[in-house]
């Protein structure tokens, strides 16, 4: 949504004043770049430090005007379709770091810094952040902060909420708060650091964080044992005993016979649409499979081989860790492939993941959409892709009819939200699910820390 | 509402065996595991969620202060009553309601004793991870509440990372959800920023926590060094080794001796300290990593690394670590256990930093901690009849904290905040800081009704805590984690 130039001119010069004039840009080009889910913003606005984005925030929120905290925009499209967006912050500037103690396991960064500078910090001293989201190239830790970001390593490492040990953001009315602290153990004053994880820009604008870290595996002690299914439930017996067994492998990732497709490398892949009538199709792949990532020793690796089962291979090396970049990459290799794809985070308790893939593929099939999925088997935390079929696409009711008739199928305890949709879907149905019965708490946490409701208005639950 | 009149309608909703008012019966719950306390105008043990809610709701209504209370074994004061509050004694919601191996979870009143659920799991190869030294006897609720931690915090998570859901009384009465036993759903994490509110702002009722994996195997290690230098060294250089160990904590040698003459856990009496180094998992896994720390150690000058060679020497190493608060009872009247947290690459100057300030104040302060994890323990002695010593332990108390903020540390990496370290807040938070957390709490609790004056400093400053007339007159049986 274009506003009158002369307003456009009046905010750009504010903001000038607060950042600089050299970090406000309001050209149509840049603006329309930076379009949120198609709604161009007035001005797009890139701060230095936390008192240039508490400055920007305290303008904002005198003056009603929505902003839509970014980093590197990777991640923007989950949420609702703004009806109004005037000011994309973005936090590329804030990539200083500000400490890291090696002897303590910690750091503390901007979080413009993407999780790839982040981690080339860190690997001469052996050390890593066990954050595996996708892109890591662009995904800033801004960016995979507010979304909850996680990856397979997230089943032996659990996820930002238990190793971001501190945190330095910007409330919506522009003050500057830090939460928690740099050391590993600590507990005074609230927990301020869980709110704002995976709260998607609407608390407050992150400017830096301080994390635990963990030893990195060396590569040559990695590796990872595929074990094929010929069914699911076989798939996932397997996981039950993987998960009772004494072995604690860093990641534990199902995948199902679809999803197999999108991990294969390009070229091996072929598209429906491109093979020939007539021509002999290749034999789809039909199996389920578990990947074991285990790291240790000779004699450690020794026990795994000993207790995997199914169809074992083993992968090392470059290829052992490209099966891993991949899955992490999972959606997005989908989404290249099919821009009008529909992806979903599945939530589920563990023994239920069987009954929730099961509402998946029926939920999918009788909307024109054929469901993969990969994901942490043991945490119950899965991605499935809904992939339009080529010959027939649903229609956007067909993607909210599928969305429904998941939710309304899944077992308790569970949930799906869709990270990814086509926007004319989005404005069908909410990408969030079922209002929760803690909403008006919710609410209240929101008003408490954006009492005018700047940030990311109308793309949240609340 | 006139007091009698409060009582009857206590007993109308938790029955009437269910509220205490007698003074003599009020005297136990004045106490915490610390050095404060506070009287509370009534006892109330309700059964039910429903039963909290009707309390909490009438309390609101006649503007009544409520403090949640488990075993009563934290160390800051957060299970006190101040302002005259009712406290609500968890004590009969002490149900397990159901332990689900499949999915890993629990789901347990806020009652039920820690270890004792850690026991039921048992047989499904699985237990409660968070494992204060209080174990044996504090609640889950209370473990909630102050985001406990205990010695195999280091390698599993403090209680936080344990917890998946919690159903809450808010403060007008009303029920709600957050979270669930599922994990990573979407919306705010209230589950998440609920645990180790300390009761400010809504009372748990219902908890679903995360069960590991009981592991296959477990080396207990116990190096040993002529000073207490060398200890702190090689505790740098274990967590710069990459080598993750389940546990490692340290005793200094003034404390492993106390503890050598109350509980016989054969630490050497003429060692300068001890580290007790546990390491589990996969068998072939903790075969390598216990002598890779073992390796560590003897680099680090340690005399001798031991190694428990069957459960009942490794349950006797632990003895002395986890009924160390006890021997140190037996010969001091009162000592106040500080609970901050340093990264641990300065732990050996900070050791330094407490012998000097020992010397200050003439106190005698030892050292037991998670060094792991980088959160002392200095245990301060002293007899709290005396007036002169309550100040001096008060005070080095507080320069210690003091340290702590200015390596880069915390007040407080288990014990919570409390009544105890509240007034210290602002050495750590900035203003806009606890304005923040004020409106989140006022959110929640805007008549401040639960849990008052806890957390957030209050007018007074610390005058009234080292007034003393709130200073238990000896405290004993605390064991702190």
């Amino acid at each position: 949504m274009s506003a009158p130039a002369e307003a456009a001119l009046d905010l750009g010069r504010e903001l000038a004043a607060r950042v600089g004039a050299a970090h406000v840009v309001t050209d149509a080009e840049t603006r329309s770049a930076h379009a949120v889910d198609g709604v161009t913003p007035q001005c797009v606005v890139e701060p230095a430090d936390a008192a240039e984005v508490a400055a920007v925030l305290r303008f904002a929120s005198e003056n009603d005007l929505v902003v839509v905290p970014s980093g590197n925009g990777s991640k923007l499209e989950s949420g609702l379709v703004p009806e109004r967006v005037d000011i994309v912050l973005r936090t590329r500037r804030l990539n200083t770091l500000e400490f890291y103690d090696p002897g303590d396991l910690t750091i503390g960064a901007g979080v413009g810094m993407t999780l790839a500078e982040l981690d080339a910090k860190l690997a001469p001293n052996q050390q890593f952040l066990p954050l595996d989201a996708a892109h890591g190239n662009e995904t800033t830790l801004g960016g995979a902060l507010a979304t909850a970001a996680r990856g397979p390593l997230r089943h032996a490492y659990g996820s930002a909420r238990d190793y971001c040990i501190g945190m330095r953001f910007v409330t919506g009315d522009g003050l500057i708060v830090q939460g928690g602290g740099r050391v590993v153990k600590n507990v005074a004053g609230y927990d301020l650091m869980k709110l704002l994880i995976g709260s998607h820009g609407t608390l407050g604008v992150i400017v830096s964080a301080n994390f635990k870290l963990f030893p990195r595996p060396r590569a040559e002690s990695l590796r990872t044992f595929a074990c094929s299914f010929p069914t699911m439930d076989e798939a996932l017996a397997f996981r039950d005993h993987l998960l009772r067994s004494p072995l604690t492998p860093v990641c534990l990732d199902l995948v199902s016979p679809r999803a197999q497709e999108y991990l294969e490398d390009a070229g091996t892949a072929r598209e429906v649409e491109d093979i020939e009538p007539g021509e002999q199709r290749p034999a789809p792949v039909a199996h389920w499979r578990v990947l074991i990532r285990a790291a240790g020793s000779e004699r450690v690796l020794a026990r795994y081989r000993r207790e995997m089962g199914g169809d074992v291979r083993e992968l090392e090396g470059k290829a052992e860790a490209d099966e891993w970049s991949k899955l992490s990459n999972f959606a997005a290799r989908v989404l290249e492939r099919h821009h009008n794809g529909m992806i979903l985070q599945l939530s589920a308790p563990t023994a239920e993941v069987a009954s929730a893939l099961q509402a998946a593929e029926s939920a999918a099939l009788d909307n024109n959409l054929l469901p993969a999925a990969i994901g942490r088997a043991g945490a119950g935390t899965l991605l499935i892709a809904f992939i339009p079929l080529s010959v027939d696409p649903p229609s956007a009711m067909q993607y909210a009819n599928a969305v429904s008739a998941l939710r309304a199928s899944l077992p308790y305890g569970a949930s799906a939200w869709v990270t990814h949709a086509p926007r004319e879907a989005r404005l069908r149905f909410n990408v969030w699910g079922t209002s929760p019965t803690d909403l008006d708490c919710m609410r209240e946490v929101k008003h408490a820390l954006d009492p005018k409701n700047i940030l990311n208005r109308g793309r949240y639950m609340v | 509402m006139r007091f009698p009149s409060l009582l009857r309608k206590l007993r109308k909703i938790a029955g009437r065996d269910a509220v205490l008012e007698r003074r003599e019966d009020l005297l136990l719950y004045e106490y915490d595991a610390g050095i404060h306390r506070g009287e509370p105008r009534a006892v109330v043990f309700p059964q039910t969620t429903e039963q909290v809610a009707e309390i909490v709701s009438l309390c609101h209504q006649e503007k009544i202060a409520i403090v949640p209370r488990g075993a009563g074994t934290g160390l800051s004061g957060g299970s006190l009553a101040r302002n005259g509050a009712v406290v609500l004694g968890f004590s009969r919601m002490n149900r397990i309601l159901e332990i689900d191996p499949a999915n890993l979870r629990a789901v347990v009143q806020p009652g039920v004793v820690n270890l004792e659920l850690s026991q039921a799991a048992e047989k499904h190869g699985l237990y409660f991870a968070p494992d204060p030294s209080s174990q044996k006897s504090c609640t889950i609720g209370g473990n909630v509440a102050e985001n406990s931690g205990g010695p195999h915090t280091l390698a599993n998570g403090v209680t936080v990372n344990h917890v998946t859901g919690v159903e809450v009384v808010l403060a007008d009465g009303s029920v709600v959800e957050f979270g669930g036993k599922a994990a990573d759903g979407p919306g705010y994490d209230l589950t998440g920023f609920f645990t180790g509110s300390e009761g400010t702002l809504g009372i748990a009722t219902k908890i679903i926590v995360r069960l590991c994996r009981l592991p296959e195997s477990v080396a207990t290690l116990l190096a040993i060094y002529n000073t207490i230098e060398d200890a702190a060294q090689s505790v740098v250089a274990i967590t710069a080794a990459g080598v993750t160990p389940s546990a490692l904590e340290l005793l200094d040698g003034w404390t492993l001796r106390t503890v050598e003459a109350a509980t016989g856990a054969g630490y050497p009496l003429d060692s300068g300290a001890v580290l007790l180094i546990e390491v589990e998992g996969l068998a072939e896994q903790v075969e390598e990593s216990a002598e890779a720390i073992a390796a560590v150690c003897r680099k680090q000058r340690a005399r001798e690394v031991r190694r428990a060679r069957n459960e009942r020497e490794r349950q006797l190493l632990w003895a002395g670590r986890k009924n160390a608060f006890g021997a140190i009872g037996r010969i001091s009247p009162s000592y106040y256990v500080q609970d901050g947290v340093i990264p641990r690459t300065r732990i050996p100057e900070t050791l330094r930093h407490i012998e000097s300030v020992a010397k200050k104040y003439s106190l005698t302060i030892g050292n037991i901690f998670h060094a792991g994890d980088g959160n002392l323990h200095p245990l301060i002695l002293f007899d709290s009849r005396d007036a002169d010593q309550t100040r001096r332990t008060l005070a080095a108390g507080e320069e210690i904290l003091t340290w702590c903020i200015s390596v880069g540390g915390s007040i407080t990496g288990e014990h919570g905040v409390g009544m105890e370290k509240n007034e210290l807040m602002p050495k750590l938070f900035s203003e806009s800081d606890l304005e923040v957390m004020r409106r989140l709490h006022d959110a929640f609790n805007p008549e401040s009704l639960l849990n008052p004056q806890k957390i957030f400093p209050t007018a007074h400053g610390c005058r009234e805590v080292a007034a003393s007339p709130q200073l238990t007159q000896a405290v004993t049986g605390g064991m702190p984690s």
